[in-house]
């Protein structure tokens, strides 16, 4: 088997870590390379902690789902707890400094784990909406699996009929795609 | 309204509901009917989204009794129809795929099992192999592909059309909710263009021409008055379907000729088994994968093989036993023991089967 970067994207419901991944996988799909994609998902509507998984290889992947991944995005509190089953020794643990309470229950067991101010920068700096795209930029800088061209390619895939309508919008995602490249650099 | 679906063959990353829904444009399928149950959904919100296109038709029902018997009635009627559903929904589709089974009527059941008993997840499964397999009051008389992979969803749910519609038999496609809501890239092509002949469906009832004048009455049954004519019947699907068995079996095995261990898997988890068995076999393990793709008619002849050429089996899937029951069934007098990594309603990864296997050899 050739190396797998596994992924597990967790936040509430809302906070875009499904479309992070579903984004991510497109990227890595036209880069061409093997991407599964996976959500989690429950009886519920909305509410609840979402988790995205994700897998990108040079070679054809097993299994949709892994006991443990390379990085761990945990967006909220409740995501931290549910999150802790995917670490180990391999892990970087990546969270939201907003997040109240959570110290004691950030992962031991992680090979590295750090907080990025992703929520507050997108309060102050850019704007609410584009919050889960800090948080694709801090993946992609995290984990190296797709490049910057590629993760604007598939936003452009995604979003451009939005961007179509407001120029302006496609722009922040791009900056908020360098926000959190930058973010996660100088948590490095 | 007479433009193809697909032109060529094009490289694609979907989502397996929306693979099923491509695949059924493919295969020529004139009409869906459904009700809403999760995790197949999107089967129906894609098929409606696009059939019309191509002048496709869509009938919601009132439940999945109704989706089955209105599928029925698409069939008799000489239309490619097919119906999808999972869980709860499959307990009710075995009312009428029961009927089709007894009346010889080609229908298509898609299936992305979810939890169960009853309503249990909405997520992920294989605890349907069972139902799927032998469910209904009848003798299994049915055709059940177990799919691995989103080009295996394309691939076996056009097959799944021709199968019905030559042999007769319901046919079955055995998907998951991690199959229905993963999207991982594959081929669609146009079938014909590849050289799959699709066979023409042609109507059972209200057929051209005058009975007793230019054609034969076409009396199909599901009731009998004697025991002795049941019998008959049922005895005669016992013999046609042995016999057309061999043309529809189909499994796939790797590494088993000097295996020590075989790991038996179906379906999305052979997947697992898969890169379980490459990754030992590269740290000098002697492992072997066998994997039935037909659960139904099950590939007997070859399992018996693999079995008695190994020393051990490891029967592995989401369920508790249904896969390891007809493993057991179909290699009844061999000696092989059989270890079992049974995970109902949860997902296997090949790390736990590698772990297994270890602690095996």
């Amino acid at each position: 088997m050739g190396k797998t970067a596994k992924i597990a994207l967790a936040g509430e419901g809302g906070q875009g870590v499904q479309s992070v991944a579903e984004i991510l996988a497109e990227a890595a799909y036209e880069e061409g390379r093997e991407a599964i994609y996976i959500p989690n998902f429950g009886v519920e509507q909305r509410g609840g902690v979402s988790i995205a998984y994700l897998q990108i290889s040079d070679q054809p992947i097993g299994s949709p789902k892994f006991q443990k991944a390379d990085i761990v995005v945990a967006l909220s509190d409740r995501a931290v707890i549910r999150t802790q089953r995917y670490v180990d020794e391999r892990t970087t643990f990546v969270y939201d400094t907003s997040i109240e309470g959570v110290e004691e229950h950030l992962p031991k067991n992680a090979g590295r784990v750090f907080g990025i101010p992703a929520i507050e920068v997108s309060k102050t700096e850019l704007h609410p909406r584009v919050f889960n795209i800090i948080i694709m930029g801090a993946v992609i800088r995290a984990t190296e699996v797709v490049t910057l061209d590629e993760a604007k390619t598939a936003i452009e895939k995604k979003l451009g009929y939005k961007f179509d309508e407001n120029p302006k919008l496609r722009e922040m995602n791009y900056q908020a795609l360098e926000a959190g490249i930058a973010l996660v650099e100088k948590a490095l | 309204m007479t433009e193809k679906p697909i032109q060529g063959e094009r490289k694609m990353f979907l989502t397996g509901n929306e693979v099923v829904a491509w695949a059924a444009l493919a295969a020529k399928v004139d009409i869906m009917y459904g009700y809403p149950i999760t995790p197949q959904n999107e089967i129906m919100h894609y098929w409606t989204r696009m059939a019309p296109k191509y002048g496709k038709k869509f009938l919601q029902t009132e439940d999945e009794l109704s989706a089955g018997f209105t599928t029925i009635g698409g069939v008799l009627a000489g239309k490619k129809a097919f119906t999808a559903t999972a869980g709860p929904g499959n307990t009710l589709m075995q009312e009428p795929i029961s009927m089709a089974e007894m009346m010889r009527i080609p229908t298509v059941v898609v299936i992305q099992q979810r939890g169960g008993p009853s309503t249990a997840t909405v997520i992920y499964s294989q605890q349907e192999v069972t139902m799927t397999t032998y469910g209904g009051n009848g003798e299994g008389f049915r055709v059940v592909y177990s799919t691995a992979t989103h080009q295996e969803l394309f691939d076996y749910t056009i097959k799944a059309f021709n199968t019905a519609w030559k042999y007769r038999f319901p046919t079955f496609v055995l998907g998951d909710g991690y199959q229905a809501k993963m999207r991982e890239s594959l081929h669609i092509y146009d079938p014909e263009e590849k050289g799959i002949k699709l066979v023409e469906p042609t109507p059972t009832l209200s057929r051209p021409g005058q009975i007793g004048v230019n054609r034969e009455p076409n009396h199909i049954r599901n009731t009998y008055n004697t025991e002795e004519e049941l019998y008959q019947i049922v005895m005669g699907y016992a013999k046609e379907y042995a016999e057309i068995s061999p043309e529809i079996i189909e499994f796939q095995e790797q590494d088993v000729d000097d295996a020590e261990i075989v790991i038996v898997s179906h379906g999305v988890v052979s997947r697992a088994a898969l890169a379980a068995t490459q990754e030992l076999r590269k740290a000098g393990y002697k492992v072997g994968y066998f994997r039935p793709i037909t659960l139904r008619p099950f590939p007997t002849e070859r399992m018996r093989a693999v079995a008695a050429n190994t020393k051990k089996l490891l029967v592995v899937e989401s369920a508790l036993g249904q896969l390891n029951k007809l493993v057991l069934n179909e290699i009844y007098g061999l000696t092989t023991p059989i270890e079992t990594l049974l995970k109902p309603g949860v997902g296997v990864t090949s790390e736990e089967i590698v772990t297994r296997i270890k602690s095996l050899l």
